[in-house]
């Protein structure tokens, strides 16, 4: 005998538990699967919040090791940090959240299936490796099945000498070396996290620059902040093999000018990009069109099988580049779970999907780049302004960086805002908005942007786009 | 004392009126209740007399510039030759008109008595309140109650569903947002929306983006950016003109005819009924009265027996005197009828109120009084103002009939052609007689076929069989 529901999530990952969450707010009967111990998925348990909070920990060393700098006096013993009570405290905080979203599931009656899913058809879910349970869903199915680090073929990860982020996260010493493979939003955060350590830091990109995804005037401001902070930079460069032993690896690099590198390093870490989960659940044997093993959806999340979504970093939307983010993922559980609901809803623009890379100087963007910008046939101007004039940032002692808004001439729409620099992570949000209601660069101009604050850069730039900034 | 000549009041749902030319300018002496400036508005154009007298010291408004309702345009200071002066003790028309105490606003009455003024469906919503709102009385010397003009509410009105950038390309591509059918959040008009209109051009819009096929379609492709590559967008409603062609400004009344014209299309459903009626009887009657009739300062015309013949149908027809107000159908208490008058420089309604209460004579004088006047530009605001019905007289040039737009928000309005002899048949013999085909336009919405024939038929039953006695 099946247990009913109306609503079955696969994953209880920000997708996944969010769309179970709205779901159940709207009145259906939910259940979510999720076979680890604990609620959260990548995000709370190896992602977003466990990296945050050793970048966090990264900070306060910084501040204390500049003590000097602010006028406070620690002694004359050399600041350490001890890595030990910083895995403390970070799980601390991973486990406070993930007991939050157990409290979330209670309060909204979602019932947590401990276990592995597997789809059946017509609304079937068998539950094994856990609980095992026979659930049907009356309305539909959401897959929120989520991503895991993705090896690059020729390197085997050993989990040991040769990691990924899921290792990297949770490491208790501080490498003496480390090579970083790929300079995604991940690399350059445990760049920037392990640099701040005390690691010696190299970054092996094949691409000709960091952070490929962002404008390429933030990929240089990166390059040039890293170099400034001692992280080695290899860009164009592969990685052509690795060798793991008991107490390091030795990385054969093919550098850009064709020379050949050996590094001989504590930890590799692979940070190439993530792939989607789908083991175990039977994807193919109920019909779903997968497409390099995602799962194909429509805008509103529906796959090729009637009465099965998916959402979040398993899926495609047939385009290239679904955004592997959380916020994505939520913001896609929470129209899947509307739509079944009977909500009206409307599909996502993924141009105005923020992205938050928390390396240091950290990067927060929007929109389109000036290089995209080009592409699609826009009569592109930019605008751009450093952080290092405002007061703020002198303050803080924070001057790397800039804000730069990219706009169409024609309409003086504004397509894509990029920054660099202290609280961009943040700063980004007023981006958003601006784009999500059709802003033109005059609505930003005329925006008040309170004094001393970062934001004025913001503001600052906006007026460079138009000519001039005021303070420039 | 200086006195500040303001932008008159010149009716409730009037906002903004444009200054079209100074009769006197700065410096000049004029009396009361001279003519000082000549205005345009929404409804009607108009002299306007001076407040006080005075030298003019000032004048704020260039010819051919818009200011809200109760914005200063002149000032004019007491010379001591003009203060000496008497001035006339009887106010004109507008002056009149403008002191009598503001009708109470649609909004503001509440479930008492008086039928709800009709409301001005071409006019901004936020019109009418502003305008009842305000005590104008602009022949007053006393200054004015300041408020804020009631200007942006255009711009208020179209903000609330669309964006910064949608309103930009709207006005870089002459495209009105009220058009366009918005999909973005609470129905809001999103830069694809606007693209896509201007693209397709106004016919292709409405189909249900959301849901179904084009959800499918897009894949997530939503981010796409409609036509923003390559040429311009093609738009229908751009246009160049050529090196030989002449460029002329609308003028505020074509404006208004333009924007309401549209506006009757897009809101009601229209449908049209022809009636042919035989005009023997009443050309009978008539000939037999002219004489009797002129002699009393008064032209017995077929429009009169006409307007009196529709009267009696709105009686007993009501809903054709009547108009749509959201989900609610209006009727009207009183019969006020419009007769659309053809001017050099455009057309106007005037408004024969209370018709009902008038006999031919009556009827008579007030077509040959109001058409004279909206000539002459004598015309009040009021008298345009408040019609129930409406019926015009295509026949007078010589079309056989015609195919009218309702003026809004009424229901129907009558179409007169020419009135000539024909042979038709009578008793089963060919006979002459002066026959004419009247036209009724009437709303689907709330008039159905039967309904308006029914009203046809008393129009026509009354004109065939009118009782001569019956004048």
């Amino acid at each position: 005998m099946a247990d009913e529901y109306d609503v079955i999530v696969i994953g209880a990952g920000t997708g996944g538990y969010v769309a179970a969450i709205r779901a159940a707010q709207l009145g259906l009967k939910t259940a979510v699967v999720e076979k680890q111990k604990a609620l959260g998925g990548t995000c709370l348990l190896w992602g977003c919040i466990p990296t945050k909070a050793l970048l966090e920990h990264a900070h306060a060393f910084k501040i204390a090791q500049h003590a000097k700098d602010w006028g406070i006096s620690l002694g004359s013993a050399a600041v350490s940090i001890d890595m030990g009570q910083v895995q403390a405290r970070k799980d601390r905080v991973v486990t406070g959240l993930t007991k939050g979203v157990e409290f979330l599931f209670k309060k909204n009656k979602i019932d947590w299936i401990k276990g592995t899913a597997r789809l059946t058809g017509s609304g079937g879910v068998d539950v094994f490796e856990g609980e095992q349970r026979t659930l049907r869903a009356h309305k539909e199915i959401i897959v929120a099945t989520g991503s895991a680090p993705r090896g690059v073929p020729g390197i085997e990860i050993d989990h040991k000498r040769i990691i990924t982020s899921d290792e990297a996260v949770g490491l208790r010493e501080v490498p003496r070396t480390i090579v970083i493979m790929g300079s995604g939003a991940v690399g350059v955060e445990f760049a920037s996290i392990f640099n701040r350590f005390g690691s010696d830091v190299t970054i092996v990109e094949l691409l000709p620059r960091l952070v490929p995804v962002e404008d390429e005037a933030v990929s240089a401001e990166l390059e040039k902040s890293f170099r400034k902070q001692g992280i080695t930079s290899h860009t164009g460069a592969k990685v052509t093999g690795a060798k793991s032993g008991a107490d390091g690896v030795d990385v054969d690099i093919l550098l850009a000018d064709g020379t050949t590198k050996n590094i001989r390093t504590d930890y590799l870490l692979v940070a190439t990009g993530r792939g989607p989960v789908t083991t175990g659940l039977n994807a193919e044997g109920v019909g779903l069109q997968m497409e390099k093993g995602y799962i194909k959806v429509d805008s509103l999340f529906r796959s090729s099988v009637p009465g099965i979504s998916a959402v979040g970093d398993v899926i495609t939307l047939g385009t290239p580049g679904h955004p592997q983010l959380a916020h994505v993922s939520s913001a896609e559980g929470i129209v899947a779970a509307e739509r079944i609901a009977g909500r009206e809803t409307r599909p996502i623009n993924y141009d105005h999907v923020p992205g938050c890379t928390y390396c240091d100087p950290e990067i927060g963007s929007v929109g389109l780049t000036e290089a995209e910008a080009k592409a699609r046939g826009y009569d592109v101007r930019v605008g751009t302004f450093p952080f290092g004039i405002l007061g703020r940032a002198k303050m803080a002692q924070e001057t790397d960086g800039f804000v730069k808004i990219v706009a169409d001439k024609k309409y003086d729409e504004l397509l894509g805002v990029h920054m660099i620099g202290p609280r961009s992570t943040e700063l980004v949000a007023e981006a958003t908005v601006a784009l999500q209601l059709e802003s033109t660069v005059e609505e930003l101009i005329r925006t008040i942007h309170a004094h001393p604050t970062f934001a004025e850069a913001v503001g600052e730039a906006a007026h460079a786009t138009h000519g001039a900034a005021i303070h420039s | 004392m200086a006195t500040d000549v303001v932008m008159p009041q010149m009716g409730e749902s009037i906002a903004e009126g444009t200054v079209v030319r100074w009769i006197k300018k700065v410096g000049d002496t004029v009396d009361r209740d001279e003519p000082l400036f000549e205005i345009s508005t929404d409804k009607v154009d108009a002299e306007i007399p001076s407040p006080a007298a005075g030298v003019i010291s000032e004048i704020r408004v260039k010819e051919g510039e818009t200011v809200p309702v109760n914005s200063v345009v002149a000032v004019i200071g007491s010379g001591a030759a003009a203060t000496a002066r008497t001035t006339t003790p009887e106010p004109p028309v507008q002056t009149a008109k403008a002191t009598e105490p503001p009708k109470a606003s649609p909004q503001a009455d509440g479930a008492s008595a008086p039928p709800p003024a009709p409301r001005h469906y071409h006019d901004r919503e936020d019109e009418p309140v502003a305008a009842a709102a305000t005590p104008a009385a602009p022949a007053k010397i006393e200054p004015v109650a300041s408020r804020p003009p009631a200007n942006g509410s255009t711009e208020d009105a179209i903000r609330e569903r669309s964006s910064p950038l949608v309103r930009k390309i709207a006005k870089e591509h002459n495209v009105d947002i009220a058009q366009i059918r918005g999909t973005g959040i609470a129905g809001r008009v999103t830069k694809d929306d606007i693209l896509g209109f201007i693209d397709k051009g106004t016919a292709a819009q409405g189909r249900d983006r959301q849901e179904g096929q084009e959800g499918r379609d897009r894949q997530g492709g939503a981010a796409k950016p409609a036509s923003v590559s390559g040429a311009p967008p093609v738009t229908t409603i751009a246009f160049k003109p050529g090196v030989s062609d002449h460029v002329e400004k609308m003028s505020v009344m074509r404006k208004r005819i333009a924007e309401h014209m549209v506006l009757s299309k897009k809101t009601s459903a229209h449908v049209h009924s022809v009636f042919e009626v035989n005009f023997g009887r009443i050309a009978k009657i008539r000939d037999a009265k002219k004489a009797e009739f002129e002699r009393a300062g008064a032209k017995l015309t077929y429009m009169s027996f006409i307007i009196k013949a529709a009267i009696d149908a709105l009686r007993a027809v009501p809903i054709v005197n009547a108009s749509v107000d959201g989900d609610n159908i209006v009727y009207h208490q009183d019969i006020n009828v419009g007769i659309a008058v053809a001017l050099d420089w455009g057309l106007i309604v005037p408004v024969i109120k209370h018709a009902d209460e008038k006999n031919l004579v009556g009827l008579s004088r007030a077509v040959i009084d109001l058409a004279n006047r909206a000539r002459g530009k004598q015309l009040k605001p009021d008298e345009v103002a408040g019609g129930t019905f409406t019926i015009t007289n295509p026949g007078v040039f010589g079309a056989l009939f015609g195919m009218p737009i309702i003026s809004q928000p009424q229901v129907a309005i009558l179409g007169i052609g020419n009135v000539e002899k024909r042979p038709v048949v009578v008793d089963d013999a060919i006979a002459i007689r002066p026959m004419a085909y009247l036209t009724l336009g009437y709303d689907h919405r709330v008039i159905d076929g039967a309904v308006a024939d029914e009203f046809m038929s008393i129009v026509k039953k009354s004109l065939e069989n009118w009782d001569p006695n019956a004048i």
